[in-house]
């Protein structure tokens, strides 16, 4: 009889991980004893865990790849970067609550689910074969689901989440069933082996691949809102908190691209014909849908729900150039756009005391006169949404369509470009309500230091990475040396 | 070598300066705003001499800094070359500046716009500066055209007047029209020498001259050296107020007088003559082009002189009396006598400011009135204005041995000792002639202003008094000047001194010998120093002053006489040749007609209403509708979107095979 050799494994890559994990549950605990004013320290204490996280994360992180728990958790330069993306997407999300949630009841759920979701983000960022990858993606779809449908006594938030939650069941469910066709051909969940797998099998597999392929993508393309899996997004956002539409803005969005390109490049390489062909596709739909619906939207929140839904459309060309050019433009467009979207949301929370007002396009209309700091600042996320070069936006846009361009996929770009100038109108007709229009509201604004200040620092990271792009391009490729 | 942190704070300075008072002027107390730029610009101007003194002991600087554009082999470094030419006018515009600034203190005291006043004056210095530090045509280009830029916002400053906006306008409009014909040029320099920069440029043109390359124009083929240089002189043409570009400049009087003194008489309008003068090396190859240069600028200086007669506005003569010396510059670079004309440059800057700032402080006592019928008599209030403003006038009339003299005469001597057929004798006779209508000109501004009867309107009169030292203290400064600056150019520094060739310029001007009038000065002999008292332009000038002793220095009959006598004339004149009559039936109306052509039927019928309207923004409409109603809220519906998009995508694979 053999001894059992069962060595502890090498915890040292999950060092964030875990922390997060005892913090989450130390805010649930800590919920218990504090008294109905104090709640907010939840609040400050989750930011606190996001910002040592990214110590943490930057402590911990190489250059080189490191694997840990026997292939199932990996730890590079890409998942480094999509972490530290994460956490800043969490810790601004968490600081548009802190005003927003403190009356509610149960705030310390609500951190707590907020630091599980990031969580699973992190494990997704850092999963190297699909059960890694479930578990994460499950860990945060389950704790979204919850925040979405956090108001339990607005309707609008409960059937929000419920809508959610049964539409994000079924793309889980499409996602194993395609993970499952692939084990079958392969034999195997880890990515590298998978991929081997699939480039040696016989043409009678094909099928069963095709499959595989398509499941695996669409259950992915729901997490990001690639469209036609995008159905859900409108209400959810709109259904949501305006701190958890924030929240599900971009770090959702960033976790879930890192963990479709680390399939596609790691398990699908010898798909790539395929899957390019069917991402052109939804990429162009996306752009469509997203760009064109929100023109109809008078709810600001819908509107940039239609608009993420653009925006992914434009970064799936970083995806189809499938390159690491391409791959760098998606992360590029990643970070720019955390600056942007969070931004914009916290002029629309810093104008929401009472949860409805600032949500119509109309509660905008002269808040120049009142606040010309809030006004410059929206205009500047707006126009660098919309691509005004030289906001951050347009770089962001500039890069993947380059790269889209590059690798042989000019009319792509060219609809794109298209698509951005009728992207473009929405975006500054909120600029006109806001500088030309005369108020219609009494404004209520919420005075949040930490908010104010949220905004003054995208406000200069949008200028400032529109001035000077090339140190974020540069991290950028070199956050991708770990996986191409 | 000079010190470069020197060097690039001599331009930083008034930028920072006029980016902080620009931008947070409505924060500043006026006196931070002066204090701010004014400081800046005298530290610039310190800095300018200290540079200009190392410059004379044989320093010079050239280098690029940092890379402005670059793609492909199109590269544009920012750089600067320092040499003799530049010293020269890094001190005359950091002078100038520099009094201007004080001035203004008091002159644009209490005015709504004064921070903004400031920034721009300051703008307008580094600029200018930019414009002929460079080492490149493309920061001469950028210079060219921030100091283009600054014009317009100085010429409309004072926005809430039509006639301001009006002449703000026109002078952009018509500056673009140079400015073109200048891009022209510097896009022709790369398109043959494959630089920007003066250096290499320079170096290559007698190769490039000697391969001959022509190109044609319409039918006309001429010499690919000729297109380069005339491309470039409509620049200069432009930008100087030469005929048929001249127009812009009298009008440009409706900015603040302080603006006028730099910008439309020291400054700006010298940068076309500078130009010219530092591309030398290729206007020396090209006969044409030194050909134009003469004309155009004889028939400027001759016409402009002629429309100052009759003009009753005081800047306006002064104005016209610029174009007019603006075309004596051109003249003398024409007969390849750049550093006669750069001479020129420096001299009248001195006392063509100085001019206007006088007038600027007249003005100030007589209530913004600028109609010198409405002036006399004004010596017994403002002396101090009234000894400066003699100073100018002698300066620009060319009376030894004010500054004016010592340019103006050589000037005329050089055209008169080249042999350059028709164009020479009429530039020989433009000149000369010029003289005197000058003095002319000038002393009957002079007289009527100081002297004659007090027409001052009743309620003014109470007004009059004498600037303030603020004002008057910049007009002692630049009466120094305009006294000095001649004799300290020929006698100090060897410019343009016959005896010695090329004297201060050294090599930074480039002159073929068989082309060179300081040569031929030279050979004809020493003058003596009385030998003024033997030439044409002294007596012409004398006999202008004494004209306009007789007609105006006391009330008599015979300007109107003469205006009767002589009424075609007359009106001919005071309506200054209808170029503006002129231009507007020619340019303007076809412009506007084609405008509202364009506009209505191509614009608004076919563009907006057609494909606008029509297409785009119906089909947009019409996907938004389709896009909306696909979203019912039914989670059913939802679901199904999904499966039906897997559905597709894997009918499409397993298709394709």
């Amino acid at each position: 009889m053999t001894p059992v050799n069962f060595p502890l494994p090498n915890v040292v890559p999950l060092i964030p991980e875990m922390f997060v994990a005892t913090m989450a549950m130390f805010i649930l605990m800590l919920d218990l004893f504090l008294a109905k004013e104090k709640k907010v320290w939840g609040g400050y204490l989750a930011i606190l865990t996001c910002v040592a996280a990214g110590g943490l994360t930057l402590m911990v992180g190489s250059a080189e790849s490191v694997s840990a728990f026997y292939g199932f958790f990996v730890l590079d330069a890409f998942s480094s970067y999509a972490k530290l993306l994460i956490y800043a997407g969490t810790a601004l999300a968490v600081i548009l609550s802190l005003d927003y949630i403190k009356e509610e009841f149960g705030v310390g759920e609500y951190y707590t689910l907020m630091l599980f979701a990031m969580l699973g983000m992190m494990i997704m960022a850092s999963a190297p074969n699909f059960v890694t990858m479930y578990l994460g993606l499950e860990l945060m779809a389950l704790c979204t689901y919850v925040l979405v449908g956090f108001q339990r006594d607005v309707l609008r938030s409960s059937e929000a989440g419920l809508k959610y939650f049964i539409l994000g069941s079924l793309a889980s469910g499409f996602l194993l069933y395609g993970i499952s066709f692939l084990y079958g051909v392969t034999g195997s969940f880890d990515f590298a082996t998978v991929g081997s797998g699939i480039a040696h099998s016989g043409s009678g597999a094909r099928f069963a691949v095709l499959l595989g392929l398509v499941f695996v993508i669409a259950g992915l393309a729901f997490k990001i809102s690639l469209a036609p899996f995008h159905m859900w997004t409108p209400d959810a956002y709109e259904g949501a908190p305006t701190p958890i539409t924030a929240f599900m803005s971009v770090a959702p969005k960033v976790a879930g691209l890192v963990i479709l390109i680390r399939v596609l490049v790691d398990a699908l390489p010898s798909l790539q014909v395929e899957y390019i062909t069917i991402f052109s596709w939804l990429a162009v739909l996306s752009m469509a849908v997203g760009n064109l619906a929100a023109i109809a939207q008078r709810n600001i929140k819908r509107m940039l729900a239609y608009s993420t839904i653009g925006h992914v459309g434009f970064i799936m060309l970083g995806v189809i150039a499938g390159n690491a050019d391409g791959y760098a433009g998606v992360l590029v467009y990643m970070t720019i756009y955390l600056f942007m979207s969070m931004g914009a949301f916290a002029v629309i929370v810093l104008m929401n005391r009472e949860g409805i007002q600032g949500e119509l396009l109309d509660d905008f209309a002269g808040l120049s006169k009142v606040r010309p700091g809030y006004a410059l600042a929206m205009g500047l996320y707006l126009f660098s949404l919309a691509g005004i070069p030289f906001l951050g936006g347009f770089w962001a846009k500039y890069v993947v369509f380059i790269a889209a361009i590059e690798s042989g996929h000019l009319y792509l770009a060219i609809i794109a470009l298209l698509f951005s100038v009728v992207g473009a109108f929405y975006y500054i007709r909120v600029v006109k309500y806001i500088y030309f229009d005369d108020q219609r509201v009494e404004f209520n604004f919420v005075e949040n230091r930490l908010m104010q200040a949220t905004v003054a620092v995208t406000a200069v990271a949008v200028v400032a990475i529109g001035i000077f792009p090339q140190p974020v391009i540069n991290i950028c490729k070199a956050a991708l040396g770990g996986i191409i | 070598m000079l010190n470069t942190t020197e060097l690039l704070a001599i331009p930083a300075l008034p930028l920072i300066a006029s980016l902080i008072v620009g931008l947070f002027g409505w924060a500043l107390k006026e006196k931070l705003s002066h204090t701010i730029t004014t400081g800046s610009v005298i530290l610039s101007a310190v800095l300018s001499v200290h540079v200009f003194t190392q410059v004379l002991g044989g320093a010079s600087f050239y280098g690029n800094f940092w890379t402005w554009m670059l793609s492909d082999t199109f590269v544009v470094p920012v750089g600067m070359m320092i040499d003799q030419l530049t010293a020269i006018m890094m001190i005359t515009v950091t002078v100038v500046s520099a009094c201007v600034h004080i001035y203004t203190i008091g002159y644009m005291h209490g005015d709504p716009g004064y921070s903004r006043f400031f920034s721009y004056i300051s703008g307008f210095t580094f600029s200018m500066l930019v414009l002929v530090m460079g080492n490149n045509f493309f920061t001469l280009f950028f210079g060219w055209e921030a100091v283009g830029l600054v014009s317009y916002l100085l010429i409309g400053f004072w926005f809430n007047r039509e006639s301001a906006n009006f002449a703000a306008l026109k002078a952009f409009i018509v500056n673009r029209v140079g400015d073109f014909g200048f891009l022209v040029g510097i896009l022709a320099i790369w398109y043959y020498f494959g630089s920007f920069d003066y250096r290499e440029v320079f170096a290559a043109v007698p190769a490039f001259v000697a391969q001959g390359d022509t190109l044609h124009l319409f039918s006309w083929e001429m010499s690919a050296i000729t297109f380069i240089c005339l491309s470039l002189f409509i620049g200069a043409m432009g930008k100087s107020g030469q005929v048929p570009l001249h127009v812009w400049l009298p009008d440009s009087m409706e900015g603040p007088t302080p603006i006028s003194a730099l910008i439309h008489a020291a400054t700006m309008v010298t940068a076309g003559v500078f130009m010219v003068a530092r591309c030398s090396p290729m206007f020396e190859y090209s006969e044409t082009a030194l050909a134009a240069v003469i004309l155009v600028g004889a028939v400027t200086a001759w016409m402009c002189a002629t429309i100052g007669l009759v003009q009753n506005d005081i800047k306006r003569v002064i104005a016209y009396s610029t174009c007019s010396q603006l075309g004596y510059m051109f003249v003398a670079c024409g007969v390849s006598a750049y550093s006669v004309g750069i001479f020129h440059l420096m001299t009248h800057a001195y006392f063509k400011a100085l001019l206007f700032l006088a007038a600027g402080s007249v003005i100030h006592a007589v209530m913004a009135e600028q109609d010198i019928r409405k002036m006399g008599q004004l010596r017994k209030y403002m002396p101090i204005t009234y000894i400066t403003m003699l100073i100018a006038a002698l300066a620009l009339s060319g009376v030894p041995p004010f500054a004016g003299f010592w340019s103006k005469d050589l000037i005329i001597e050089s055209v008169g000792v080249r042999e350059l057929g028709w164009i020479g004798d009429f530039a020989y006779f433009a000149v000369l002639s010029g003289v005197f209508m000058t003095a002319f000109y000038t002393f009957r501004m002079f007289f009527l202003t100081f002297h004659n009867s007090n027409r001052v309107p009743e309620k003014t009169r109470s007004h009059l008094h004498e600037s303030p030292k603020v004002i008057t203290i910049p007009l002692m400064i630049l009466a120094v000047g305009a006294f000095a600056s001649g004799a300290w150019g020929v006698l100090g520094l060897d410019i343009a001194n016959p005896e010695i060739v090329n004297g201060y310029f050294g090599t930074s001007l480039f002159v073929l010998d068989v082309h060179n009038p300081l040569l031929a000065i030279a050979e004809e002999g020493h003058h003596a120093w009385y030998h003024f008292v033997f030439s044409a332009p002294f007596w012409l000038a004398i006999g202008g002053i004494g004209l306009a002793f007789a007609m105006y220095f006391r009330e008599t009959d015979m300007p109107g006489k003469l205006a009767t006598a002589a009424k075609p004339v007359y009106t001919f004149l005071l309506n200054k040749w209808y170029w503006d009559e002129l231009y507007e039936r020619i340019l303007m109306r076809p412009a506007q007609c084609l405008g509202n052509i364009l506009w209505q039927k191509g614009d608004l019928g076919m563009i907006d209403k057609g494909i606008i309207h029509g297409g785009v923004v119906g089909g947009v409409l019409a996907g938004m509708t389709r896009m909306r109603d696909a979203q019912t809220g039914y989670v059913y519906h939802y679901a199904f979107a999904m499966v039906i998009g897997v559905f597709g995508a894997l009918t499409y694979l397993v298709l394709k095979g």
